[in-house]
């Protein structure tokens, strides 16, 4: 088996022209570029250290809208695309209709929405917000559909309506999986938001694309090194909620206690 | 053991009895979850109302499957049985108005475990709320102070901001059993609520139910995997074997009278020699 796979990725590296050859001859111009890199950024300014600041600000912000929105969006959506709460009518329609958002990448939607509303942040984060609304909506869904049916039966069988069981037992059984999906969703965002403005839709993208092209390189690793040390600080911050509010409850431990 | 011996010095069969006011009726009852087997069958069963009626039997012997027909969370295959003069069914108009005051305790109690202990009691008034009204949380003082009262009653006063899944498992059950309550039922219908518990908080809890019963006239009917835990509180006790009642008992006090026995002439000590030999 395991040969059949090494054939299938050598016959495949042939067909495209993948040659390791051609990679080890490239590998000294790649150690030039990381000398050049190193020079160039200690040249980094401090109007240039401000710049990439806000625009790091801006990507987050646009992160963060695009998120909350797209996140809201999908909720009701997966109600409706759950197995346990929704006709075979309503959920194999809403299921195929988030499959179609979650099939372009961000960066698709990006271009989409530069024809629409022209470049900036705000095609950027509808661009997010439409990555957001489905592939989250797909986590949502499948969560709402794992919730124990013993719940769910209890409550059914005393007469709730479908509002009040999703109210009162599908959002408190599946709250700490909602909440693990909003913040890995935002994590995410962050770094995809980094780079729609390779396509012209803002955020700190944008100038790492500008640099990129005038081959300023330095100025590109820069920009690219405060992506990365904010993306740090966001995971951070990740994983001490994640810890606070989602393992601990989802283990059954007493989350907010002391 | 000498609880069993005292049942057997007092035991005389007087034939099939039915009950007058039969507020669970069954006739040859049969269900199964797939066409390949049969879960339950031949079931005939006549609960009178303000009773309680046990069941007792193995696992597998169809107990919880009973419950789930008599709330309509399962359709049987074939047979009649109404609930409160209703067809038990959650499609059936009429039955939906009934079913706000039949209690369901499931075996793993079904209580939502993120949410507190007051907001899981509360579920039990939701059916008779506005849906505005409840989705905002709005609950009437009177609904309040009710669910004051039962948590009291229940022994889970100065615990109703608790998440459930911060609780006992005795404690679990009396907010499963205040959940309820909450309903104000007609019916409770209960699935092994004091199975894994110590003989004390056994008894705490069905006591709990037997004064409800005496307050308001509660039917209950409760699955049970402690025979002696059945003769104790309930008015009859059905045996479910292989998906078949095998046999009814009426209690009257230390009294068992062998009501409905479908597997020839045996003695009472022969049969709760069989039961435990079948739990074994």
């Amino acid at each position: 088996m395991i040969g059949v796979v090494v054939a299938l990725v050598i016959a495949a590296s042939w067909h495209i022209e993948a040659s390791p050859v051609e990679f080890a001859e490239g590998l000294p111009r790649l150690w030039q570029l990381v000398e050049e890199v190193m020079v160039e950024l200690t040249t980094v300014t401090d109007s240039m250290a401000y710049n990439a600041m806000w625009a790091m600000l801006e990507t987050i912000q646009m992160a963060f809208i695009g998120t909350m929105v797209g996140y809201a969006l999908a909720l009701p959506m997966s109600l409706l695309a759950s197995r346990n709460l929704a006709s075979r009518w309503v959920y194999v329609p809403m299921r195929g209709l988030l499959a179609m958002a979650r099939t372009l990448p961000s960066i698709m939607w990006a271009l989409l929405f530069i024809i629409m509303v022209g470049p900036g942040p705000f095609a950027g984060i509808l661009a997010i917000t439409m990555y957001t609304l489905g592939f989250v909506a797909k986590l949502q869904y499948e969560s709402v559909e794992a919730v124990d049916a013993d719940p769910m039966d209890s409550a059914s069988s005393i007469g709730l309506s479908r509002l009040q069981m999703i109210r009162f037992v599908v959002i408190p059984e599946s709250a700490s999986h909602l909440l693990g999906h909003l913040l890995y969703m935002f994590d995410y965002n962050v770094r995809q938001t980094s780079i729609l403005g390779l396509v012209g839709a803002g955020g700190i993208g944008f100038y790492i694309i500008t640099y990129t092209k005038y081959l300023q390189y330095g100025k590109a690793v820069f920009f690219m090194l405060v992506v990365l040390a904010t993306v740090l600080v966001i995971d951070w911050i990740s994983v001490k909620l994640r810890d606070r509010y989602v393992v601990k409850s989802q283990r059954g431990v007493a989350a907010d206690m002391p | 053991m000498s609880y069993h011996a005292s049942i057997q010095s007092e035991t005389h069969d007087i034939g099939k009895a039915e009950p007058d006011n039969c507020i669970i009726c069954m006739e040859d009852v049969w269900a199964s979850y797939d066409a390949r087997s049969t879960t339950i069958r031949e079931i005939n069963m006549k609960v009178s109302a303000g009773s309680n009626y046990a069941i007792v039997g193995k696992s597998g012997s169809g107990k919880s499957t009973l419950l789930k027909i008599m709330n309509g969370l399962m359709m049987p295959n074939r047979g009649t049985i109404t609930v409160d003069s209703h067809r038990p069914d959650q499609h059936n108009r009429k039955f939906q108005s009934a079913m706000a005051r039949i209690g369901y305790i499931p075996q793993s109690l079904g209580l939502v475990r993120n949410s507190s202990v007051l907001d899981n009691v509360m579920i039990g008034a939701l059916p008779r709320m506005g849906t505005l009204q409840s989705l905002l949380k709005r609950y009437s003082e009177a609904d309040m102070a009710e669910a004051r009262r039962i948590l009291e009653m229940v022994g889970l006063s100065g615990k109703e901001s608790r998440k459930a899944y911060m609780l006992s498992g005795g404690e679990k059950r009396r907010v499963a059993i205040a959940r309820a309550f909450m309903q104000n039922p007609r019916i409770l219908l209960a699935d092994e609520i004091v199975s894994e518990l110590d003989s004390v908080t056994s008894r705490d809890i069905m006591d709990l139910v037997a004064a409800m019963q005496r307050d308001t006239g509660l039917t209950a009917i409760m699955i049970h995997h402690d025979m002696s835990l059945a003769l104790e509180y309930a008015d009859r006790v059905a045996v479910m074997q292989e998906g078949r009642k095998i046999m009814e008992m009426g209690i009257d006090h230390d009294h068992v009278h062998i009501l409905d026995f479908q597997s020839g002439n045996l003695t009472t000590q022969e049969i709760l020699e069989m039961y435990d030999d079948s739990q074994k």
